[in-house]
């Protein structure tokens, strides 16, 4: 299934692509293969391949950018494409000739077995151990659902500045639903784990692990009260509770927000953004992380990238195009969904370094408040900076205990307002095992979040219960 | 219509059959889709392509796999479907899985595809996206930048071929207009975003019109504050009032009800909703953005009540979860499972305006964020930001507060309805007031 284009096609795509005049030419071929076995029901209930395939070409001129694809990749439509691409540029400016030299990418995969190796067989195991597991957990458990996704992506980009690399990238996602029972009171408990890596992944954490903390959760939210609703102390959890970082900073620092002025953090480079216990990172090159990249969708290697350093603003995440136009470099951040899709800046694994208290220290300060353990997501608004999360697992917190669950609630905020109310930042940075999926402008891309707990002095709870 | 489609997904459904299938159904969709972005005084981005793809579906003794490629040539849809075909023995078997018999489907016109999309020229559809941009910032003086004002369109082709006989096809067409201004009134950005969606550009809305009410909101939004904790009467406003139905047709999804994923699992009969609450999906309502003459496995789309005078009528299945439930197939099948053809409430009486006047005090709610719904409990939460409304009239614009409540105990509270539904989706709805929920401020 797996060919290539030729390079002399490829040099000759990028050529026709700029005949109009255009700056800069991208050729975004991938080749992409997906399984997602399902069960339900205590079986296998589903099998799905999934087959991506095709070139994008993109033309950029200053700010403007064209972009044309085909999943036909006869030359006639793919030097469609490349016109298409090429309209954005109106100078007509001649021809011009390219030729591309191929580089190496460092490789931040666990090698193993990959999805486009594993048998059938291997998926099934991994389910039905899982489902076994999760059914022993608990009398009370009523039904298992469980999700194995992997995926081999393969990549190769060329520009017409001459730069030709390919990436390989593995992804694998194990993910385990449990509903509980109890009075005719339903609830359910979501837990998965993975990362780009082989199943070898899952000798180590084991599906039936996976499967006992869904279990664990759902049986948690079985006793869950109704979620306060009002202003109070949060106390956010390690891992998980990154989504936090994703949504009330992350997305605002993306460079397209920042150079077009619409995000609350334009041109603010150098100054404070937050309390001097805040640092955020986003790191593309974290071994075998969900989020991880060993390049973007430019072909600019993945980075690590200080953000907000002891509460100072220092720099935003940036793509080929919002660089240029910035004056400064891309940051390898420039990430898209697949070949249908034009390359914007995007997050990979975004983390705050661990802090020096112990967790339940930083719980034991809260009189009366919320402690979200995991988030199962989020969302922002990047002008203003409001943004919420909804709570997967959550804790009443009464003089400085974790008391009674707390049923699903979202959580408000502001973001530079949050920030300036971190008081303290526990030692125990987890990157969260989660299965995150992070949307921008209707494009999907994986990505990683990272936490050590941490305590914000206020926050909005948005429950039901008025007190 | 060209040939193509329809013989791709023959030969796909042929190559399944050879590879050892019972029976197979293979649909091609061929997508020719233009798009551009306008800031300010250019064009930022265009794209176009047209893009296919196919989805087979397989059955080998009742174990289904699915393949979805967009690899076509022969060589390599033979290796693909063979792969799928192979991937379907992991599968357990399943009685109840299957292809539908084909049904003979209604020939009428659903108008749904207007050649004007086409025929349009590109500098008329550049012209419509830079008149958005120059009317955001014409409206107020606050206005200083936007998220891009869009236009696209697209003309879909759709063949679907199953081995028990069915053959059919259509085709279609969609026009969106969007703007998102960002209002700047000296200490806070506001964005608001507002579009339109038809079958073709003669039916749109003008540019201009959808630029000036983008632009309203964001400025009208300026000076927003954090309300009070507190329960109060909450008016969604139409976009808004959709988001929550789109929850509620998870809930009345044949999918979702088959593994007791739904708070309304078993409850077929009982009163749900108030007097107020009547939902249909009809697939074959003329115009409407979700119509079509049969769905994803051929069936012929049709009307179905879900809840009449807020009792609960009927789930929508597709074949299986149908099977499943010992009921019939609506036609809604979609992607695989059950999804919306035109999902609405039906509309009550007045504009969105007339409602706040029917309302002494509450909050009317234009936008949220989040995705919190527990379809198991019925549990619903959203970040929001609105007006509070006082003596029948809008206050002063609130943010930054959370509404909640539980669908099953909204859906019984909504006790008024505007007529302000336009079908620019396949889930829509009117204004509707629920009479009280949750409000978290300070």
């Amino acid at each position: 299934m797996l060919e290539d284009l030729p390079r002399p096609l490829i040099e000759r795509l990028l050529a026709v692509a700029l005949e109009r005049g255009g700056e800069h030419a991208e050729l975004f071929h991938e080749q992409r293969l997906t399984h997602a076995l399902r069960l339900q029901e205590g079986r296998i209930h589903e099998a799905g391949v999934n087959v991506t395939r095709g070139v994008g070409i993109r033309v950029r001129v200053g700010d403007q950018q064209g972009y044309g694809y085909s999943d036909d990749l006869s030359e006639a439509s793919l030097e469609r494409a490349a016109r298409v691409a090429g309209k954005i540029a109106r100078s007509g400016s001649g021809v011009r000739a390219v030729s591309v030299n191929e580089r190496p990418v460092a490789s931040v995969y666990v090698n193993g077995a990959w999805g486009d190796t594993v048998a059938m067989a291997r998926r099934v195991e991994l389910l039905t151990r899982a489902d076994a597991a999760a059914r022993r957990a608990d009398p009370r458990i009523r039904a298992v659902n469980g999700s194995l996704v992997d995926e081999v992506q393969n990549v190769l980009i060329a520009t017409s500045d001459g730069l030709l690399v390919r990436d390989r990238r593995p992804l694998v996602s194990l993910t385990v639903q449990v509903v509980t029972e109890r009075n005719g009171e339903r609830t359910h408990g979501y837990y998965g784990d993975g990362g780009r890596r082989g199943f070898e992944f899952y000798d180590r954490v084991t599906p039936e692990s996976i499967a006992s903390e869904a279990a664990r959760i759902a049986l948690v939210n079985l006793e869950a009260v109704e979620a306060p609703a009002g202003e109070m102390p949060v106390v956010v959890g390690p891992g998980g509770g990154g989504v936090l970082l994703h949504e009330a900073v992350g997305h605002g620092l993306e460079a397209d927000f920042n150079r077009q002025g619409v995000s609350l953090y334009s041109g603010r480079v150098g100054e404070r953004v937050a309390s001097d216990l805040v640092t955020i990172y986003d790191d593309g090159n974290l071994t075998g992380e969900r989020g991880s990249i060993a390049m973007d969708d430019e072909g600019t290697p993945g980075q690590h990238k200080v953000l907000v350093e002891r509460g100072i603003l220092r720099g935003y995440m940036q793509d080929a195009l919002n660089a240029e136009l910035m004056h400064t470099h891309s940051t390898g951040s420039g990430r898209r969904q697949s070949f249908r899709h034009l390359p914007q800046p995007r997050m990979t694994n975004t983390y705050m370094p661990a802090g020096e208290l112990q967790p339940d220290e930083v719980i034991r300060g809260v009189q009366r408040g919320f402690y979200a353990k995991s988030f199962s997501g989020g969302q922002v608004e990047i002008s203003k900076g409001d943004f919420v999360f909804m709570v997967g697992e959550g804790y009443l917190i009464e003089d400085g205990r974790l008391t009674a669950p707390v049923k699903g609630a979202t959580l408000i905020g502001n973001g530079p307002q949050i920030m300036t109310r971190v008081r303290a930042v526990g030692s125990d940075l987890k990157l969260a095992s989660g299965s995150y999926t992070c949307g921008k402008g209707g494009q999907l891309v994986p990505v990683g979040v990272g936490l050590p707990t941490l305590l914000i002095a206020s926050m909005t709870v948005g429950g039901s219960r008025v007190r | 219509m060209s040939a193509e489609p329809l013989e791709l997904a023959r030969y796909a459904v042929a190559l399944a059959a050879s590879a050892g299938a019972r029976e197979a159904e293979a649909t091609v969709v061929v997508s020719d889709t233009f798009g551009i972005e306008a800031r300010a005084q250019q064009i930022v981005t265009l794209q176009q392509s047209v893009g296919r793809s196919l989805v087979l579906r397989a059955f080998v003794d009742g174990r289904k796999a699915t393949l979805a490629t967009t690899e076509l040539s022969r060589a390599g849809l033979a290796e693909l479907v063979a792969r799928c075909v192979e991937a379907a023995h992991s599968v357990e078997p399943d009685p109840l899985g299957g292809l539908p018999q084909p049904q003979p489907v209604q020939n009428g016109d659903l108008q749904i595809f207007d050649g004007d999309v086409r025929a349009r020229s590109e500098e008329e559809k550049i012209a419509a996206a830079l008149t958005m941009e120059r009317e955001l910032r014409a409206y107020d003086a606050r206005i200083d930048n936007s998220n891009g004002s869009r236009v696209a369109d697209a003309v879909n082709e759709v063949a679907l071929v199953n081995s028990l006989g069915f053959e059919g096809s259509y085709r279609s067409s969609s026009v969106s207009f969007s703007a998102s201004p960002v209002a700047n009134d000296g200490s806070e950005k506001r964005t608001a975003h507002f579009g339109a969606s038809r079958h073709g550009y003669g039916a749109m809305p003008a540019a201009s019109e959808i630029a000036r009410v983008a632009a309203r909101r964001a400025v009208e939004m300026c000076g927003a504050r954090k309300p009070r904790t507190t329960t109060l009467p909450v008016i969604f406003e139409r976009d808004v009032a959709a988001v929550l139905l789109g929850d509620l047709f998870a809930a009345c999804s044949g999918a979702n009800v088959a593994i007791e994923n739904s708070f309304l699992a078993g409850r077929i009969g009982e009163r749900i909703g108030s007097e107020q609450v009547t939902i249909v999906d009809d697939g074959l309502l003329p115009g409407g953005m979700g119509s079509s003459p049969f769905d994803a496995e051929g069936v012929p789309t049709r009307r179905t009540t879900v809840f009449e005078r807020g009792v609960l009528r009927s789930f929508l299945f597709d074949t299986y979860h149908a099977r499943k439930l010992g009921a019939q197939s609506t036609g809604n099948a979609a992607g695989g499972t059950v999804g919306p053809n035109n999902f609405y409430l039906l509309p009550g009486t007045g504009s969105l305006e007339e409602l706040v006047a029917r309302t002494p005090r509450g909050i009317v709610v234009y936008d949220i964020i989040g995705f919190a719904t527990e379809h198991v409990t019925g549990t619903w939460s959203r970040g929001a930001a609105g007006f509070m409304v006082e003596d029948g009239r809008i206050a002063y614009p609130v943010d930054g507060f959370t509404i909640a409540g539980n669908l099953r105990d909204m859906l019984a509270a909504i006790d008024d309805v505007a007529a302000d539904i336009i079908y620019e989706s396949a889930i829509v709805s009117p204004s509707f007031r629920v009479a009280e929920m949750t409000v978290s401020g300070t």
